[in-house]
Order: C-alpha cells, then sequence, then structure tokens
C-alpha cells in the first residue's frame, strides 16, 4: 500500500518542474516514503532513490525519510541493513545540507543515555560529511551542531574512578572520542586560515572581508567549543595520569582540546594568565566573559598545571610567583563551589602551585590580593565543614604548605588576619599553634626577627589571650582555642627568660593575667559548677526513671532519633567535667611556672596570682 | 641642679625591705635620660621592677652616683622626664623591604647578533621574543622556535610585558639590556632561574644554571 503511494507520488513530480512540488505532495512522500522502510521495503526505496529520474524528488523531500532510516541503523542487526545504509549515504550526497543538518540534529535527541550514545556514534561521521558541504559557509552551522551535540553529551553519567573509565559502560569515552574526531577537519582548517593570515600579515596584504569575517567565525565557534568542554565533561572528571591510567580516552580528549585551542589561535599562557592580563576587548561575538568563561579557564589550568597536558608548548620562562598570583583566581574559582571534583582540583591545582615556590619567599604585599584572602577562607571552608575525609585532610596539608611559604613579615599578617575572620575555634586553634612555632624559630640563635619576637609580637599576643566571651565563654566550644593558648602561654613562661624577655610576654603578663587566666579561671569554675549539677540531676532522675518531655526533639530523613540515654548523657558530662580539669591542670601549672621564675628574680615582692 | 642626696645606703639597698619600686622610681626621677637608656631603666615602673634584679638597680644606684650622670646633665635633654610606655599600635606599620643591593648579577650576556641599539625595552613594555632554553648538559627543555623555518610563519613570538615579575629574574633583567634585532646567549643563575626547587615534573632539576639563546624580535 504505502508502496504504492509513493511510486505514485514519485512518477507525478517527475513530470513536475523542480521546487513547485505541492506540500501535498511533500506529506505523502514522506508519510508513505517512512512506512515503506519501517515496513521492510528499503530495497525497492533504494531503487526508487537511485533512479536518475528522481534526482530532483529526492533531493528537496529526501532528507524526510532520516528517522526511519536511523532507526534501522542503530538496530544494527536488521537484514534490510545494507539498503537502508545506501539510501542514507545517497541522501547524504544529494539532499540540501541545511536540511539534512536540521534532520540529523533531531535524530540526537534522547533522554536515555544509551540511545544518546549510540546515536552520536553513528551520526558525527555524516554531521561532518554535512557540514563540509557547506564550505565557507560552514561556521554557523557548526556552531550549532557543537551546541547540540554538547547538550546530549551533558546528559551521560561521568566515571567516578578509573576502573568506570576504564569500563565506560556509559560510552563517554568513546563519545568524547568521536566527537574529537569530527571536529579534526575544522580544527585543521582554523589551522591553516590561521597561517595564512600570518603569511599575508607578514606581507603586509589584506586578505578579502569577507574571507576574514568567515574566519573569524570558524575560529569564535570552535573556541565556544573547546570553553563549553572544559566546562563540561572536563571539569567534572578526574583526569588519571599515564602511570595509574596509560589508556585514557577522557585525557586523550582533554589534550586534543588543548591542541584545538592551539589551531584557533589562541596561546596556552594567554589563557592561563588571562585573568591578570588587561586584554584589549576583541571585536567579535562573544562577550568577553562568554569568550572566556572563568569555569573553564580554570580547569585549563589544572590540565596544564597538575596534569602536565601540552607541556611541551607550555614556556617554561614565567616566574613562580606569578604563576601562583594568577593561579589564585582560578583555585577561588574551583573552591568556591561544593562538588567533590571542583574541590580536588581547586587543592591540586593550589598545592602544584605552591611547591614551586621556595619556602619563606612570599612577601606580605600579596597578601593585598583579594584572592590571597579569599582562598584561605575557602579552604576553611573545606577543612571544617566538607563532608569527605580526604578532602578535609588535603585541605589542612596544602593550608599549611601555603603558610610555609609566606615570608616572616607575611606569617604574621596571616595570622592576624585568620584570626580576625575564621571564627572557628579548631582553625584558630592550629593558627596558634603556628604562631607558637613561629616564635620558637625566631628564639633560636640567630633567627631573631621584629615580628614574632619584640614589640611586634605583643599585639599578636593579645589576640591570643583572649577569651570571646569574657569569663562566659562556652569553653568547650572553643576548646581547641583555649588549649592552644594556654599551651602558647606556658610555652613562653618557659622558654623565654625573665631577665630576657625577648618575646614581651613578661612585660606583659600582668595583663594577659586579667584578661584572659583570671576569666579563664571563672569561666571553668562556674562551668564545672554547672556541669556538676547537671550530673548530679541526671543520676537522681536515672534513679527515679522519670519519664521527662524534653522540649527538643531531633529528626534525620524524617526519623525522629531517639532521646540519648541516661548513660550516654552522664558519659557526656562526665567528658566535659574532664576537659576541664584539663583546662585548669594548664593553668594551674602556668601559674606555678610565672611564681618560680618570678620568686627567684623578685624578693618580696608580693604574689602575683591567686586563684 | 643641685645633686641629689643618697637616700640609702648599701646595706639597706640590698635588705629586702627596700622594694625594687623604689630604687627604680629614684633613678628615673633622678638620673639622666642616657642613663636609665642605658642601663634598661626606661618604661612602666611595674614593668622594670619584673626585668630588672635588685642587684642591677644597686649597681645603677652606686654608679649613677659615681658618673654624676643626674637629669640635665645630658648634651640634648628635651626629652620628657616621664618616659610614656612604648605605644604599640594594632597595626604594624608598613615595614617596607629595603632594596637590597644583592651584589652582581646572577647571569652573564654575550652578544650572538647586534639590535639596533636605540630600542632598549622599559619596564612595563611589551617585548616578544624566540627563544632556546637548554641546560648545562645541553638537554634542551623549551622553545618556541618551529623546527622547519617554514613553520615560523604560523607561530608567534612569545610576548609578555618586561621589568614586571612575570618571567624568571634572569630574563627581566637581561631583556632589559637588549634593544630591538638583537640575539643574545644568557647563561643564568639557578638563584634568578627556578632555584633550589627546580620545576617539579620537568626537565629542569634543583639548582639548574639556565642557558638561553633569545631574539628580541619586537619592543612595544
Amino acid at each position: 500500500m504505502a508502496l504504492e503511494q509513493l511510486s505514485d507520488v514519485v512518477q507525478r513530480c517527475q513530470a513536475l518542474p523542480d521546487d513547485s512540488y505541492s506540500s501535498e505532495d511533500h506529506d505523502v512522500f514522506t508519510v508513505a516514503g517512512r512506512s515503506c522502510i519501517e515496513e521492510g521495503h528499503s530495497p525497492q526505496v533504494l531503487s526508487i532513490v537511485l533512479d536518475e529520474k528522481n534526482q530532483s524528488v529526492v533531493r528537496s523531500m529526501g532528507w524526510n525519510l532520516l528517522p526511519p532510516l536511523v532507526q534501522v541503523l542503530l538496530r544494527k542487526d536488521d537484514k534490510h541493513l545494507p539498503q537502508c545504509l545506501a539510501i542514507f549515504n545517497h541522501l547524504l550526497e544529494t539532499c540540501g545540507p541545511k536540511e539534512l543538518l536540521i534532520g540529523l540534529l533531531e535524530l540526537l535527541e534522547h533522554d536515555d543515555a544509551d540511545r544518546i550514545a549510540e546515536s552520536l556514534h553513528l551520526l558525527l561521521n555524516p554531521l561532518q560529511k554535512v557540514l563540509l558541504r557547506l564550505g565557507g559557509r560552514k561556521a554557523s552551522s557548526l556552531g550549532m551542531t557543537l551546541s547540540s551535540v554538547l547538550d546530549q553529551l551533558a546528559k551521560l553519567p561521568v566515571p567516578d574512578t578509573k576502573e568506570q573509565e576504564e569500563d565506560d559502560v556509559f560510552s563517554l569515552g568513546r563519545c568524547c572520542a568521536d566527537l574529537a574526531r569530527f571536529v579534526g577537519p575544522f580544527a585543521q582548517e582554523a589551522r591553516l586560515n590561521q597561517s595564512s593570515a600570518n603569511q599575508l600579515r607578514n606581507s603586509h596584504k589584506t586578505a578579502g572581508e569577507q574571507e576574514e569575517g568567515a574566519e573569524d567565525e570558524l575560529r569564535t565557534e570552535l573556541l565556544k567549543f573547546c570553553m563549553k568542554t572544559l566546562s563540561h565533561p572536563l571539569l567534572d572528571v578526574q583526569i588519571w595520569d599515564p602511570d595509574t591510567l596509560p589508556l585514557s580516552p577522557l585525557r586523550t580528549f582533554a589534550a586534543e582540546i588543548l591542541d584545538i585551542l592551539g589551531a584557533v589561535g589562541e596561546s596556552l599562557p594567554g589563557l592561563v594568565f588571562h585573568p591578570l592580563l588587561k586584554k584589549k576587548e576583541v571585536p567579535g561575538f562573544l562577550e568577553e566573559e562568554v569568550r572566556y568563561p572563568k569555569n573553564s579557564l580554570a580547569c585549563l589550568a589544572h590540565l596544564v598545571f597538575v596534569h602536565h597536558l601540552a607541556a611541551d608548548t607550555f614556556p617554561s620562562v614565567f616566574s613562580p610567583v606569578f604563576c601562583l598570583r594568577c593561579n589564585m583566581e582560578h583555585i577561588s574559582i574551583l573552591l568556591s563551589r561544593t562538588e567533590t571534583s571542583r574541590l580536588q582540583k581547586g587543592l591540586e591545582l593550589y598545592e602544584k602551585s605552591l611547591v614551586r615556590v621556595e619556602d619563606g619567599s612570599l612577601p606580605a604585599d600579596l597578601l593585598e590580593i583579594k584572592t590571597f584572602l579569599t582562598v584561605p577562607q575557602n579552604l576553611v571552608k573545606v577543612m571544617t565543614i566538607c563532608p569527605k575525609h580526604d578532602l578535609r585532610t588535603k585541605g589542612l596539608k596544602v593550608f599549611q604548605l601555603s603558610i610555609d611559604k609566606f615570608n616572616t613579615e607575611a606569617k604574621y599578617r596571616f595570622f592576624q588576619y585568620m584570626l580576625r575572620t575564621s571564627s572557628h575555634s579548631g582553625v584558630e586553634g592550629y593558627i596558634i599553634k603556628n604562631i607558637k612555632n613561629q616564635i620558637d624559630a625566631a628564639l633560636q640563635p640567630g633567627n631573631g626577627n621584629i615580628w614574632f619576637e619584640g614589640v611586634h609580637l605583643l599585639p599578636l599576643l593579645r589576640k591570643v589571650f583572649s577569651l570571646p566571651d569574657g569569663p562566659e565563654t562556652d569553653l568547650l566550644q572553643y576548646l581547641d582555642r583555649v588549649m592552644e593558648s594556654l599551651n602558647l602561654l606556658r610555652y613562653l613562661v618557659i622558654r623565654d627568660k625573665i631577665t630576657e624577655n625577648q618575646t614581651g610576654v613578661w612585660t606583659e603578663l600582668y595583663k594577659i593575667e586579667d584578661t584572659f587566666m583570671k576569666p579563664l579561671r571563672v569561666g571553668v569554675n562556674m562551668s564545672r559548677a554547672h556541669y556538676e549539677r547537671e550530673l548530679q540531676d541526671t543520676r537522681e532522675k536515672k534513679k527515679k526513671n522519670t519519664k521527662e518531655d524534653s522540649v527538643l526533639s531531633v529528626s534525620v530523613g524524617g526519623e525522629k532519633l531517639p532521646k540519648m540515654t541516661s548513660e550516654s548523657q552522664i558519659q557526656a558530662l562526665h567528658s566535659a567535667l574532664h576537659t576541664f580539669d584539663m583546662i585548669e591542670s594548664v593553668l594551674v601549672r602556668i601559674e606555678e611556672l610565672v611564681e618560680v621564675k618570678d620568686g627567684l628574680e623578685t624578693a618580696g615582692e608580693p604574689q602575683l596570682l591567686r586563684a | 641642679m643641685a645633686e641629689p642626696a643618697r637616700e640609702w645606703s648599701d646595706e639597706q639597698l640590698k635588705s629586702d625591705d627596700l622594694p625594687k619600686k623604689d630604687v627604680i622610681k629614684f633613678l628615673q626621677d633622678n638620673a639622666a635620660h642616657s642613663f636609665l637608656n642605658e642601663h634598661k631603666l626606661l618604661g612602666n615602673i611595674k614593668n622594670v621592677a619584673k626585668t630588672a634584679k635588685k642587684e642591677q638597680l644597686v649597681i645603677a644606684y652606686n654608679q649613677l652616683f659615681q658618673s654624676k650622670r643626674f637629669k640635665g646633665t645630658d648634651p640634648v635633654e628635651d626629652v620628657t622626664e616621664q618616659v610614656k610606655a612604648v605605644k604599640v599600635e594594632e597595626k604594624p606599620k608598613e615595614v617596607k623591604a629595603e632594596v637590597v643591593d644583592e651584589g652582581p648579577p646572577k647571569y652573564t650576556k654575550a652578544v650572538l647578533k647586534k639590535g639596533d641599539k636605540t630600542n632598549f625595552p622599559k619596564k612595563g613594555d611589551t617585548v616578544s621574543c624566540w627563544y632556546t632554553g637548554s641546560l648545562e648538559d645541553g638537554t634542551v627543555f623549551d622553545t618556541n622556535i618551529p623546527a622547519a623555518a617554514k613553520k615560523k610563519k604560523q607561530t608567534k613570538p612569545l610576548s609578555f610585558k618586561v621589568g614586571m615579575g612575570k618571567v624568571i629574574r634572569g630574563w627581566d633583567e637581561a631583556l632589559l639590556t637588549m634593544s630591538k634585532g638583537e640575539t643574545a646567549r644568557l647563561e643564568i643563575e639557578p638563584e634568578w632561574a627556578y632555584g633550589k626547587k627546580g620545576v617539579p615534573d620537568s626537565k629542569i632539576p634543583p639548582n639548574a644554571k639556565l642557558i638561553f639563546e633569545v631574539e628580541l624580535v619586537s619592543v612595544d
């Protein structure tokens, strides 16, 4: 039935002049043709399509047959596969490129990862053929194609482990390889355009304006494509180095993207250092921010500095401090998100940039650059609230590394800044420990500096020896900070001779007693009294076994958590009391040490401290 | 100014009954500024009391009467009698890093081809160069000159702002001495190259002396 209809309409159209086919003709052809293919009459359709007399019809309407043809081709085991393939290829050569393009792009769209992967694998080659037929007018069509392809690619799940990349269950690796192959000739064309443009520039001739426009458009589309891939999938996948994964389609793809960037005339240093270079506005199709999206540049910097892709072409003359400064922009972008892949990349890039710099060499004026303050803030977030343990650990490691690279003055300023802004007891405690190490270093013979001894040290110490809420400070919440402060004070009192007073602690001591030690004593006593009372109450409650209606209840995932048993409560209270004992013991020790030292020096002076 | 009277005998001074603070107060009231400075007796009495030993104070007291360096005997005594305690600001003042003259430059330059001797780059100018970098043993670790001369038309020389710390110091310093068109051979000590660290994961090892052949193509 359908076959007859098809033959009829084709024959009728043979008689008509080109392009005067009615819309009814189009419809009949389309419906009948599709049905024929679906019903298995492909051999007959093939002969119709190949018939010399029908070429005008085919050129005009043939592309409508694409959907059922592609269905058959995707099925792979259809018995009419060869015929359908022959029809398909003929259409690719005969029909109008624009119509073919639209038809093919429609067939890329799926929701299902398998279908997407298979369609891409099948259709990228035909798409390439069609685009090449467009000649000099291909740029915008290429852009449209690349955009659609990347949209589909974005729907494929990314591998989480190197085994997953090897297995490539969702074919992301294969699709990327297909995509690279697809883009190849266009990148090559851009490369050749560039070199001939260079030659023309060198011989002071100007190319035809139209040509230049088309070449620029091609370059722009390819640049847009590269930037998009850098954002996805490359930013979200882990790239494995050759020794871990010798054959990595994703790493190969990344390298190819870098190559394409070179083909369109972008220099890698120019891109990586882009945030710091004041580039002139490039007149063209894209705004600066769209042309060089920050996420993409950050991914690029990571590929270059951590994975050493394109290492052969990246100049080895840039100063490590300059590289660090540029990379801080990228690191800031990467660390300001919460996705594991981005944080991982941010930490790696930061580490690699720091390692190239000598210890104690970074000057304090770097701290006037915004990113040198925002990145540590981001790091603190990673160290304290990131759910992944190895990221927290790595974050801390990189944090300490960054401190080690600062010179003495910069360390001083940095510690001041962190104490002022971090508002996390653990971080403050860590900084205070660093301060202690710096003081220790400064007290070594020959190492004296003006920052961690004498006049400048005192303001810093004042920040350390303080309680946020005076005697009412929650000692359990601020435990890390309080303990490190006490440790530091004990260290100073032991290490610094009262007669030398290099750190100034002895002249400051009476103030420290007033603003820190005495309130702390009071706080410890108050807290202890409170918790002891709580403990007693809890024990009595337990004895009486009264059910208490608590004011609060906690639920997680919709399930209410059981109330803490009396046993656990008692344990927790004991633990708190133990903490207070610990604080007190260090306090007492310090007081003892002070008395002893003072006693040796100031016979007859009134006692300094009584609890 | 009449000489102040000796209030205490040696025995009284050494006695535990006499608090340090009293001695210090006397000294601060009566001794010249320079004397107090030398004996570390300036500042808040309480502080001085903590850092000074009784024996030191006794010695100082006696020395004061021996040397007669009382107030008013300093050549320029226009300092205030009460030296205030050192005021420490919250933010330490900018301590500008002094430009330390580190000695001789840590690179050498041999001119292979003369430049125009007129166009010398200044700090902040954009320069473009062709270059080849190698280690002392001859290993080439970097170059932007493509292998085939024909391909040179397709690639561009390296451009950057000179004298701004964007490149290793040897380059920054050397290029400022080159004129347009000059080709030079630079031998750069590690201190002005990549130093103790070298460049990890690359051909440049720690403490490497680097040799560059550089052609300064243009200056903007």
